[in-house]
C-alpha cells in the first residue's frame, strides 16, 4: 500500500539493444509492460522510419486476417475473443512462416468464394428462367386472346410481333415501363409479374424483389432499342421460346439443371465451411499476434541508430523498482536469438518531468481513478487516492443514509465484486456499465458505509427501528392519549418518568419518529454533524501540503504558507466546532440556568458577533457566552486568523527577494518578482474566501440527506402506505401493483438518481473543498508500453 | 436569423464544418510530396481524417483505386448530409448534383458516340450524378430523342429546353448541349441562391458568378480554331457573372487570347488571375489560377456563419483535396517528381 502515498520514483534508461536482439527485447518488454518509449525521430514522418517496410508487412497481414474475420462472420460464425493463454510473440522466422499462411489461407478462401459465388449467379440465373418460363404462359395466352379477338383482321400485319422476356429489379419495372413508352410513343406492350421469392446477391448478400416481364413491340428496329433500354436498366434478358410446347420442354431442361446445379452448391458450401471451421480455430491467436507485431515494430520505429549503426537506441520511462525486470528483459531477448554481444541499459541523469506511476490493484484502481479524472497529480506529489478510499464512500453515505437502500447497494456492489471475473469476460460494451463496472469497488463500499450511517439515522426506508427499545417512556394514560384533542403531547426530558435513564446505545432513537419537531431537531443534528466533517476534511487537506513542501524541499512555505493557512482554518472554523462540542456538553435538560435548555445560545449567532466584535443578546437568568473568558478568547482568535491573511501574502514574495533568487522554488523558474506577488494575491485571496465558502459548501451533506430521507418519506406515504391502509383483503390485491410502483420508483429514482446525486456532490468535494488544499495535479500519466493495454484498445 | 437558421440546417452546418476540418493542411502536403512509394502515401493518409479508408486494399496499391476511395468517401458524406436535409437545403443540396448529371450525360453521350459499351461507361461516372434513366441514355441519336425519352423525367429537363433539336448526335454538338445545359444549370442555380436570400445569396452568387465568368472564359478561349461562329458561342455563355453584359459582349466579339484578356482587364480580380499565369515551364496555367481562386473563395464561405455556402464549398474544397491527392499520386506513381508540387493548396 505504500505505493499510493505518492506515485513510484522514475527513471530515464537508455536501452543499448543489438539489432538481432531488437525484435525479442521489445517484445519480452511488451509482455511485461513497464516501459513508457519515448520517440527519439520525433522529426521523422511515418514512412521515413526504420521499420516502415515491416510495419506495412503487418498491415497487410492484419488485411488478411480481417478479410478472412468477414467471410467468418458472414457464414455466421462466431469469432471469439481471446482472454487468457494469449500466443507468445513468434520469432521473426515464424513471422515469415506466417505471413505464408495467411497468403495461402486467404487465396484458398477467396477461391472458394468465388468459386461458390459463380456457382450462385448461375443458380440465380437459372431461377430467373424458370420464373420467365412459367409466368410468361399467362401473358402469352392473353396475348393469342387479344391477338385473335380485336386484331383478327389486321392479321396480316401484327404476324410479326416480336417480344423480348427477362427480370428487371421491381423498383425499376416503373420507370421501365416509362421509358419504353416514350422511346416508342406508346408501341411497345409491356407485361410484368412480380416474383415472390426474394433473390439474394451472392456478392453483397443484400435481398432483391424482381419481376418477370415481357415486352411485345413491332419490327427490329424496335427490337434493338428495347434491348438497349433492357441493358440501360440492367434486366436480364432469356430466351422464350414463342409457343407452350418448346417452353414447356425447356422448363423441363432447367428444372433438372437446378437440381443439379444444387447439390454442387451444397458440396461446396460444406467444402468452404470445412476451410472455414478449420480456420476459425486459429482466427482469435492470429489477430493478438498480428496485433503484437505490428506494436513491437511501432515501438522500434522510436528508436535510434547508433552512429556505426551496430545497435539500436531507445529511452524510455521505467519505474525504479522494475529496473531488474528490464535488465533480465534485455538478457532474455539476447538469448532467444543467441545474440554473442549483450544488450544493456543505462540510467541517465535528467531535469526532465517524469510520467506519474500509481501502481493501483482492483481495488484502488477505481479511486484512482477519481483523482485522475480530476487532473493527473505531479511527479511525486501526495496522493489524494489513498484517504479517498476511506473518505469518498463516508461522505457520501452522510447523505445516502438509510440502511435499506445502502443494503441495495452493497448488493449490487457485492455482486459485482464476486462476479468480478466473469463479468471482466464478457467485456461488455455499454458505456454506462462500464463506468458502474470500473467503480465496483467503490460502490461495494459507499454501499457499506451508507448501511452504517443509515443505522446512525435510525432510517430504513424512511421507517425507523425500534432495536433497543426506546428510551422515552409514555407517561399519560390510555384516556389522556385517547381523548386528546388539542393535538400535541410533550415528552419533556428532564421529566424522569418520561425519560429510561439511559440513552438509546446507538444512532437516533425510533421515538423521534413520530415527533412533530423531527425534522427540527435532524436538521439541527445533520448540520453540525455536516460543519464538523467538513472542517475536519479540510484541516487534513491543508496538513497534507505539509508532506508536500517536505517533499519537494521547500520547507520555507511550511511556514509561509502552511502555518497561517491552518491557524486561519483552526481559529476561525475549528473553533466554531468546538463551540458545537461545548453546546453539546454544557446544556443539558437538567442543568439549572446559566446551562439550562433555555440558556443554550446559537453557535452561528455566536460565530458571526465573534467576527463582527458584536455583543450576544441573552434571556434573563444566562450569562453571556458559554465558559469563563470566551469573550477575551475569541477576541485574540480573530485577530490572530485576521493577522495570518497578510502573513500569506506578503511572507513568501518578501522571502523570496530576501534570497535573492528563486533557487529550489520548482514550480516558479524565472518568473518575474511581479508575476509571484499577482500570483501570492490571487493565492491568499481565494483560500480565504474558499475557507469560508468552501464550509459553507460542506453543508450540502445536510441538505442533500434532508431531501434523500423527505423523498423517501413522501415515497412511502404516497405509494406504499395506500396499500398498506386499505382494510380488508382488497387490501391484499391492492398491495401487489403498489409494492411494484414503490419498488420501481425506490429503485430509480431513490438509489439511482439520489445515488447518483450524491455521488457527484461527495465527487465537488474531493476535487473542490479537499484537493484545492495541497493538490497540484499538473502531471502526465505512465503509459507504458503493453500488449495488453493495446489489445484492450484495439477491440474498442 | 441564425436562430432559425439552426432549427433545420443547425446540425448539418455543424457536421459539415467537422468534416471540413478534416481537410488537408499544408503540413499534410509537404509530407505527401516527401512520399516515395504509394504504399507511403497510404500510410501517410493513415494519420489523417481519412484514417483507414485504404486500408483494405491489397497491394499494390493503384492510383485509380486511390481516386475512387477519396471519391467514395466524399460520395457518402454528402449523401449523408443530403439524406439528412429538409427544404430548402435539400434541395440547394440536389441542385449541387445537376452539375454532375450534367458531366455524367455528357460523358456517356462520347462514349456511346465513340462506340464504348455502356457498361465500361458508367464506372467512370460520378456517383452523385447518377439517375434512374442515366444508363439508357445511348436509345438517343438526337437532342429531341434525349429530351423525349430519358431527361423528361429528370430534374434536368428544364435545363434542355433550349438544345432540342433534330440534328444527330456529333462531337461538336455534344459540347454545345454540355455548355448549354451548364449554362441553364447556373442560370437557375443562381437563381435559387438569390431566392434564398440572407447570406446564402451573398456567399453563393459570389461563387457561382466567378463559375460563370469563368466558364465563359474558357468557352471562348477554346472555341479559337473551331467552327464554332461568335453568335453560337455568345449563346453558350451563362448571364450571371460579373461579366454581364458588358464583359460578355466584349467576349463575344474576341478574336484571339489577347482579346480575351483585355476584357478580363477590365474586372481587377481576373486580370490579376490573367496576369499570373503563363505557358512557360514554372508558370502556373490560367486554369490553375481559376482553380486558386475558386478555392480562395471556398474558403471565404466558412468565414460566414448560418448559409448554405458551406456544404457547396464543403464539396468543392474536398473535391480540390482529391485531385492533389491523385496528382501527387500520379506524380510518384510515375516517378515524375518535377512537378509534383503544382497541387493547389487548400488551407
Amino acid at each position: 500500500m505504500g505505493a499510493l502515498f505518492r506515485s513510484e520514483e522514475m527513471s530515464l534508461c537508455q536501452l543499448f539493444i543489438q539489432p538481432e536482439a531488437a525484435y525479442t527485447t521489445v517484445a519480452e518488454l511488451g509482455e511485461i509492460g513497464i516501459a513508457q518509449f519515448r520517440d527519439l525521430n520525433p522529426e521523422l514522418s511515418a514512412f521515413q522510419r526504420k521499420f516502415t517496410a515491416e510495419v506495412r508487412r503487418c498491415d497487410e497481414m492484419e488485411r488478411k486476417v480481417n478479410y478472412i474475420k468477414k467471410e467468418l462472420i458472414k457464414d455466421g460464425m462466431e469469432v471469439k475473443d481471446l482472454f487468457y493463454n494469449l500466443p507468445p510473440v513468434p520469432n521473426p522466422r515464424e513471422f515469415i512462416d506466417l505471413e505464408a499462411l495467411f497468403e495461402k489461407t486467404e487465396n484458398e478462401i477467396l477461391e472458394l468464394s468465388e468459386n461458390f459465388n459463380q456457382l450462385l449467379q448461375n443458380f440465380q440465373e437459372l431461377t430467373e428462367l424458370r420464373y420467365v418460363l412459367e409466368r410468361t404462359q399467362s401473358f402469352f395466352s392473353e396475348h393469342v386472346s387479344n391477338y385473335e379477338g380485336s386484331k383478327a383482321e389486321e392479321a396480316g400485319e401484327t404476324q410479326q410481333l416480336g417480344f423480348v422476356a427477362g427480370v428487371i429489379e421491381r423498383e425499376k419495372v416503373l420507370g421501365f415501363e416509362r421509358i419504353l413508352w416514350r422511346i416508342s410513343r406508346g408501341n411497345v406492350f409491356l407485361r410484368h409479374a412480380d416474383i415472390e421469392t426474394p433473390f439474394t446477391d451472392p456478392k453483397t448478400g443484400r435481398e432483391h424483389h424482381k419481376n418477370v416481364f415481357v415486352a411485345f413491340f413491332q419490327g427490329d428496329q424496335l427490337k434493338t432499342r428495347v434491348k438497349k433500354v433492357c441493358a440501360g436498366y440492367h434486366a436480364s434478358l432469356y430466351p422464350c421460346p414463342n409457343n407452350y410446347e418448346e417452353r414447356d420442354d425447356m422448363l423441363k431442361g432447367v428444372m433438372t439443371r437446378l437440381q443439379d446445379l444444387t447439390m454442387v452448391i451444397n458440396q461446396t458450401k460444406d467444402q468452404r465451411q470445412r476451410v472455414l471451421v478449420s480456420v476459425s480455430k486459429d482466427l482469435p491467436k492470429w489477430i493478438i499476434i498480428v496485433k503484437k507485431i505490428k506494436a513491437i515494430y511501432h515501438t522500434m520505429n522510436l528508436f535510434n541508430i547508433d552512429v556505426s549503426g551496430k545497435c539500436l537506441i531507445g529511452e524510455c520511462w521505467i519505474p525504479t523498482n522494475d529496473l531488474h525486470l528490464v535488465q533480465s528483459a534485455l538478457t532474455n531477448g539476447s538469448n532467444v536469438v543467441g545474440s554473442t554481444v549483450p544488450s544493456f541499459m543505462n540510467v541517465i541523469a535528467t531535469n526532465e518531468n517524469p510520467p506519474t506511476f500509481n501502481r493501483t490493484n482492483r481495488f484502488t484502481q477505481g479511486f484512482q481513478n477519481l483523482i485522475d479524472a480530476f487532473g493527473v497529480a505531479n511527479y511525486r506529489e501526495a496522493n489524494p487516492a489513498l484517504y479517498t478510499i476511506i473518505t469518498f464512500p463516508f461522505l457520501f453515505a452522510i447523505m445516502f443514509g438509510d440502511l435499506g437502500h445502502g443494503i441495495i447497494m452493497f448488493l449490487f456492489g457485492l455482486w459485482m465484486v464476486t462476479s468480478e471475473k466473469k463479468l471482466l469476460m464478457q467485456k461488455s460494451k455499454n458505456e454506462i456499465w462500464n463506468i458502474f463496472f470500473g467503480g465496483r469497488y467503490i460502490i461495494l463500499l459507499m454501499g457499506f458505509f451508507s448501511m452504517y450511517t443509515g443505522l446512525i439515522y435510525n432510517d430504513c426506508f424512511s421507517k425507523t427501528m425500534n432495536i433497543f427499545g426506546s428510551s422515552w417512556k409514555i407517561a399519560y394514560n390510555e384516556s389522556t392519549i385517547m381523548n386528546n384533542t388539542e393535538g400535541q403531547l410533550q415528552l419533556n426530558p428532564s421529566d424522569d418518568s418520561l425519560v429510561e435513564g439511559r440513552t438509546y446505545p446507538f444512532g437516533l432513537d425510533p421515538a423521534w419518529m413520530l415527533a412533530t419537531n423531527k425534522i427540527i431537531f435532524l436538521n439541527s443534528f445533520k448540520m453540525k454533524v455536516s460543519i464538523i466533517f467538513g472542517v475536519v476534511h479540510m484541516i487534513f487537506g491543508v496538513i497534507m501540503s505539509v508532506v508536500n513542501y517536505n517533499h519537494f524541499r521547500r520547507r520555507s512555505s511550511i511556514i509561509l504558507e502552511f502555518l497561517p493557512q491552518i491557524l486561519f482554518l483552526v481559529l476561525l472554523f475549528a473553533y466554531m466546532v468546538f463551540m458545537m462540542f461545548w453546546k453539546w456538553f454544557r446544556f443539558s435538560p437538567k442543568s439549572q440556568p446559566p446551562y439550562s435548555p433555555g440558556c443554550a445560545p446559537s453557535v452561528l449567532i455566536y460565530f458571526i458577533n465573534m467576527m463582527l466584535f458584536g455583543e450576544n443578546k441573552y434571556p434573563d437568568g444566562c450569562e453571556e457566552y458559554m465558559f469563563p473568558y470566551q469573550q477575551e478568547v475569541q477576541l485574540y482568535f480573530v485577530i490572530i486568523a485576521l493577522l495570518c491573511i497578510p502573513w500569506m501574502l506578503l511572507g513568501k514574495p518578501l522571502f523570496i527577494m530576501c534570497t535573492g533568487g528563486n533557487k529550489g522554488h520548482g514550480d516558479h523558474g524565472d518568473e518575474p518578482m511581479s508575476e509571484i506577488w499577482i500570483h501570492q494575491a490571487i493565492h491568499t485571496i481565494e483560500y480565504v474566501l474558499n475557507t469560508i465558502s468552501h464550509t459553507a459548501s460542506y453543508l450540502r451533506l445536510w441538505a442533500l440527506s434532508l431531501a434523500h430521507a423527505q423523498l423517501s418519506e413522501v415515497l412511502w406515504g404516497m405509494v406504499l402506505n395506500i396499500g398498506l391502509t386499505q382494510s380488508l383483503y382488497v387490501g391484499g390485491a391492492i398491495l401487489f401493483p403498489i409494492f411494484g410502483a414503490w419498488a420501481v420508483l425506490t429503485l430509480a429514482i431513490l438509489v439511482m438518481m439520489e445515488g447518483l446525486s450524491a455521488f457527484l456532490h461527495t465527487l465537488r468535494l474531493h476535487w473542490v473543498e479537499f484537493m484545492s488544499k495541497f493538490y497540484t495535479g499538473t502531471g502526465y500519466i505512465f503509459a507504458p508500453f503493453h500488449f495488453k493495454t493495446i489489445l484492450n484498445e484495439e477491440e474498442d | 436569423m441564425g436562430f432559425m437558421f439552426n432549427i433545420d440546417a443547425g446540425y448539418l452546418e455543424g457536421l459539415c464544418r467537422g468534416f471540413k476540418c478534416g481537410i488537408l493542411k499544408q503540413s499534410d502536403y509537404l509530407n505527401l510530396v516527401q512520399c516515395e512509394t504509394l504504399e507511403d502515401l497510404k500510410l501517410h493518409l493513415q494519420g489523417t481524417d481519412y484514417g483507414q479508408f485504404l486500408a483494405n486494399e491489397p497491394s499494390p496499391l493503384a492510383v485509380s483505386v486511390i481516386d475512387d476511395k477519396l471519391r467514395e468517401k466524399l460520395v457518402i458524406e454528402f449523401q449523408h448530409m443530403r439524406n439528412h436535409a429538409v427544404e430548402p437545403l435539400s434541395t440547394f443540396l440536389d441542385f449541387i448534383t445537376y452539375s454532375y448529371m450534367i458531366d455524367n450525360i455528357i460523358l456517356l453521350i462520347t462514349g456511346t458516340l465513340h462506340q464504348r459499351p455502356i457498361s465500361e461507361l458508367i464506372p467512370k461516372c460520378h456517383p452523385l450524378g447518377s439517375f434512374e434513366q442515366m444508363e439508357a441514355i445511348h436509345v438517343a441519336a438526337t437532342p429531341a430523342e434525349l429530351y423525349n425519352a430519358v431527361l423528361v423525367d429528370t430534374p434536368l429537363a428544364p435545363f434542355f429546353v433550349d438544345c432540342i433539336s433534330e440534328q444527330d448526335l456529333d462531337e461538336m454538338n455534344i459540347e454545345i448541349i454540355r455548355n448549354t445545359l451548364y449554362k441553364a444549370y447556373l442560370e437557375a442555380f443562381y437563381d435559387f441562391c438569390k431566392g434564398l436570400g440572407g447570406t446564402t445569396a451573398d456567399v453563393m452568387c459570389e461563387i457561382l458568378a466567378f463559375e460563370a465568368d469563368r466558364r465563359a472564359i474558357i468557352i471562348t478561349i477554346n472555341s479559337f480554331g473551331t467552327e464554332l461562329s461568335k453568335d453560337d458561342r455568345q449563346k453558350l455563355y451563362p448571364r450571371c457573372g460579373k461579366m454581364f453584359p458588358d464583359g460578355l459582349a466584349a467576349l463575344a466579339r474576341a478574336d484571339d487570347y489577347e482579346q480575351v484578356k483585355a476584357v478580363a482587364e477590365y474586372y481587377a480580380e481576373y486580370a490579376a488571375l490573367f496576369d499570373g499565369s503563363g505557358n512557360n515551364p514554372g508558370d502556373k496555367t490560367l486554369e490553375d489560377k481559376f482553380f486558386e481562386h475558386e478555392v480562395k473563395l471556398n474558403v471565404y464561405a466558412f468565414m460566414q456563419q448560418f448559409h448554405f455556402g458551406v456544404f457547396y464549398s464543403y464539396l468543392k474544397l474536398k473535391e480540390q483535396e482529391c485531385r492533389n491527392i491523385v496528382w501527387i499520386a500520379e506524380c510518384v506513381a510515375q516517378k515524375h517528381r518535377a512537378k509534383i508540387d503544382n497541387y493547389i493548396p487548400i488551407f
